[in-house]
């Protein structure tokens, strides 16, 4: 028989960046807060970033892709598309792995419709995500340089930019050359002591778990507090349904523990926040006479939409020591010189470019010989192997390029037919191609990169085609709108069909953008909650 | 892996092998020289244990001759093999120290942050200001 406990106010589905933001701020404002999570924590312990052989954990325990990973918390993702999402799966979700790159959308992004034609245009505009995005930045510690000429006005980053370093420098000065627009990045790493997060000291292992905790994750940045206000957060807790009452509304979440045990979590209101892959799956896991076609679909939308920056690089190899292998691992500068929309080119919207480090060797050396495939056994191993190294070690920097692929209903999420995570639960089939409009705009792109490493004085350059597994960008499965036949979710993120069940991922992103998404992921969440609470306040009470 | 590790007949021939791949040239020693089937590999698959099952594998697959044929086949139709061999070659070259020196790698060592390296840094961000046309207003 299935355990229950008493009703709390709010169930959150999913311990990452967005759930994160929810849980601390409903636990604020006195709401009795669960959150359940299917994986666990994770912390210096588990890092393998100050030892020497880090480069290896990107090989299996700290890969990004969960099928390569398979942690106990991780669900397998099938299907042969073109690009395969990776995430983590625990407290913190994406946000223990994430480069912590900060990006506003564009102010274009919320209106690709009526100023471009495609796609559909967001329900909200960028003003309404203005003040949430200034007041996420704080509680993520951003260090970044406000006054973008590229963006509409926020308030000033809680710390100042880290400096951009040698790679930065070398790149800026062939955007300068072009008269091409590029800034500092803004990281959510902390550039001096602040709030929960130490200086960062270039370790350049971000994507391994900072062992200086400069870098914002969510058991840093937004559990402490919330635990500390009452939330609940289960570990171990995979929701495998979001069960309905007579009158259509949902229950709460049913999960299954660590023992294998099932139980209902009851609450008044449910809000799934366990990313674009991991809520759509869900809501197709809770189909039922009601909903067939699985809960919240009357759109027949859930899922479909995915949408994942398909990401491309060049490498620019440069005759001065760059000491590229020095952190931090998010933005040093980036670029929106080619985001939007241009009559003269044969693709619409654009990409955001953004200058990294090389890594260590290891890393440095896979890019290059990946890069050189084409040339063949002789070229790359042998005695020929130390040319990577000695061409590139040190000397080099690397324009990550990324693309707004625009929402295609047949990139999509369902279940898998055959496949189990290790609960019993169907996998998530993902499948994704990349459209002839991000295939033509990454190409542009990447030529005009190649042109930019040139005026930055590279000796030479080389370029890595689509990456097959993704960069950690989901985004689209459960799409905002006002429309209930064209969207899944209302502007306030509650579902057309479920009057007590609220999405807050990115999923609900109508349009992807080319900035990485997770200021706007937590900013949104953070302008959805904030309804929620002003909502009971004035006794409207959304459940 | 066994928990005696390697074998010292695998590790014999993990060391030809790492060497068609990791030969040496460039100023730079060949895999098996800085230790790459010994100590290095212990740490390496102590650090990616999963490397270690389909690596021992290849190792009892191999020939005792003609190992540059079988390394060669690996890359032409065999990705996954080839890539669990390069892997493992390639992470424990690197963590040797007597490499790391000579490529001038010091690991992911802290160092505080410093602004030393941009002088031009605020001339040049002055320009993206003056020259772009602001961003594109919407309705
Ligand atoms: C390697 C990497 C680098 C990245 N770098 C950047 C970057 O530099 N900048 C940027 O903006 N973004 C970056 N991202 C993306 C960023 O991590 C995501 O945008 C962000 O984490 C998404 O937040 P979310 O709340 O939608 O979901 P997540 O943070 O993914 O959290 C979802 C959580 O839900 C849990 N969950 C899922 N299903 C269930 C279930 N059935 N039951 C219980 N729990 C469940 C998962 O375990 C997970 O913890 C990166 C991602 C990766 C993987
Ligand atoms: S570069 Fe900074 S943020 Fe990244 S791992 Fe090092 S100290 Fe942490």
């Amino acid at each position: 028989m299935m355990t229950q406990r008493r009703q709390s106010d709010a169930v959150i589905v999913g311990a990452g960046a967005s759930g994160a933001v929810a849980a601390a701020r409903l636990a604020a404002a006195g709401f009795e807060v669960v959150c359940l999570e299917q994986g666990d924590w994770t912390g210096p312990a588990d890092y393998m970033s100050d030892r020497p052989e880090a480069e290896l954990a990107w090989v299996e325990r700290w890969s990004p892709d969960p099928n390569v990973r398979r942690g106990p918390a991780d669900y397998p993702l099938t299907g042969d598309a073109d690009v395969r999402p990776v995430m983590y799966n625990g407290v913190g979700g994406g946000l223990v792995q994430w480069a912590a790159m900060w990006q506003p959308l564009l102010a274009s992004d919320f209106r690709v419709r009526t100023l471009d034609g495609v796609s559909d245009d967001w329900p909200i505009g960028w003003s309404d995500l203005a003040g949430p995005y200034s007041r996420v930045a704080r509680e993520m510690s951003v260090s970044g340089l406000g006054g973008d000429p590229a963006l509409p006005e926020l308030d000033p980053y809680p710390n100042p930019p880290i400096p951009i370093g040698r790679i930065g420098m070398a790149a800026a000065r062939g955007m300068d050359h072009l008269g091409w627009h590029w800034w500092p990045g803004a990281n959510a790493i902390a550039s001096r002591r602040h709030r929960s997060l130490q200086a960062c000291q270039r370790r350049g292992t971000c994507m391994l778990g900072c062992p200086e905790n400069a870098k914002a994750t969510p058991s840093l940045t937004h559990w402490p507090a919330a635990l500390a206000a009452g939330a609940r957060l289960v570990t171990g807790a995979r929701v495998a349904q979001i069960p309905l009452d007579e009158r259509g509304r949902a229950r709460g979440a049913v999960y299954v523990d660590r023992d294998g045990v099932e139980r209902l979590e009851p609450a008044q209101v449910v809000i799934l926040a366990a990313n674009a892959v991991g809520t759509a799956r869900l809501l197709l896991l809770s189909a039922s006479p009601r909903f067939p076609d699985g809960l919240a679909n009357s759109s027949g939308l859930v899922g479909r939409r995915l949408m994942q920056h398909p990401y491309r690089t060049v490498a620019a190899v440069c005759e001065d020591p760059l000491d590229s292998w020095q952190g931090p691992w998010g933005q040093s500068i980036y670029s929106l010189e080619f985001a939007e929309t241009h009559p003269d080119r044969d693709f619409v919207r654009g990409a955001k470019w953004m200058v990294m480090p090389h890594g260590g060797p290891m890393f440095a050396v896979a890019e290059y010989q990946e890069a050189h495939s084409h040339e063949g056994f002789e070229a790359l191993w042998g005695p020929s192997f130390h040319r990577a190294a000695a061409e590139v070690f040190g000397h080099a920097f690397t324009w990550g390029i990324q693309a707004e692929d625009l929402p295609e209903d047949h990139n999509r999420v369902v279940l898998d037919p055959a496949v189990c995570d290790s609960s019993g639960l169907p996998a998530a089939q993902i499948e994704y191609t990349v459209s002839d409009n991000t295939r033509r705009m990454l190409d542009f792109n990447v030529a005009r990169a190649v042109e930019a490493a040139e005026a930055a004085g590279a000796v030479s350059t080389y370029t890595r085609d689509i990456w097959p597994t993704g960069i950690g960008h989901v985004l689209g499965t459960t799409r905002m709108g006002d429309d209930r036949q064209g969207s899944v979710v209302d502007r306030w993120c509650r579902a057309h069909d479920v009057a007590n069940l609220y999405m807050i991922d990115g999923g609900v992103f109508v349009t992807g953008g080319s900035a990485n998404p997770t200021a706007t992921i937590m900013a949104n969440a953070r302008r959805v909650v904030d309804h929620m609470i002003g909502a009971r306040a004035s006794q409207e009470v959304p459940s | 892996m066994s928990d005696s590790g390697p074998t010292p007949d695998q590790r014999l021939t993990l060391a030809r092998l790492a060497d068609v791949l990791v030969a040496e040239g460039l100023g730079m020693p060949a895999a098996s020289a800085v230790g790459v089937a010994d100590g290095l590999l212990d740490r390496c698959l102590d650090a990616a244990p999963a490397l270690a099952e389909p690596l021992l594998a290849l190792l009892d697959e191999a020939p005792a001759d003609d190992l540059d044929v079988f390394v060669r086949g690996l890359a032409a139709g065999r990705p996954d093999d080839f890539a669990i061999l390069t892997t493992t070659v390639v992470g424990a070259y690197y963590l040797s120290a007597e490499v790391r020196e000579l490529i001038g790698y010091p690991g992911q060592q802290p160092s505080p942050l410093s602004a030393a390296a941009e002088p031009e840094y605020f001339e040049m961000l002055e320009r993206v200001y003056d020259r772009h046309p602001g961003y594109r207003e919407c309705p």
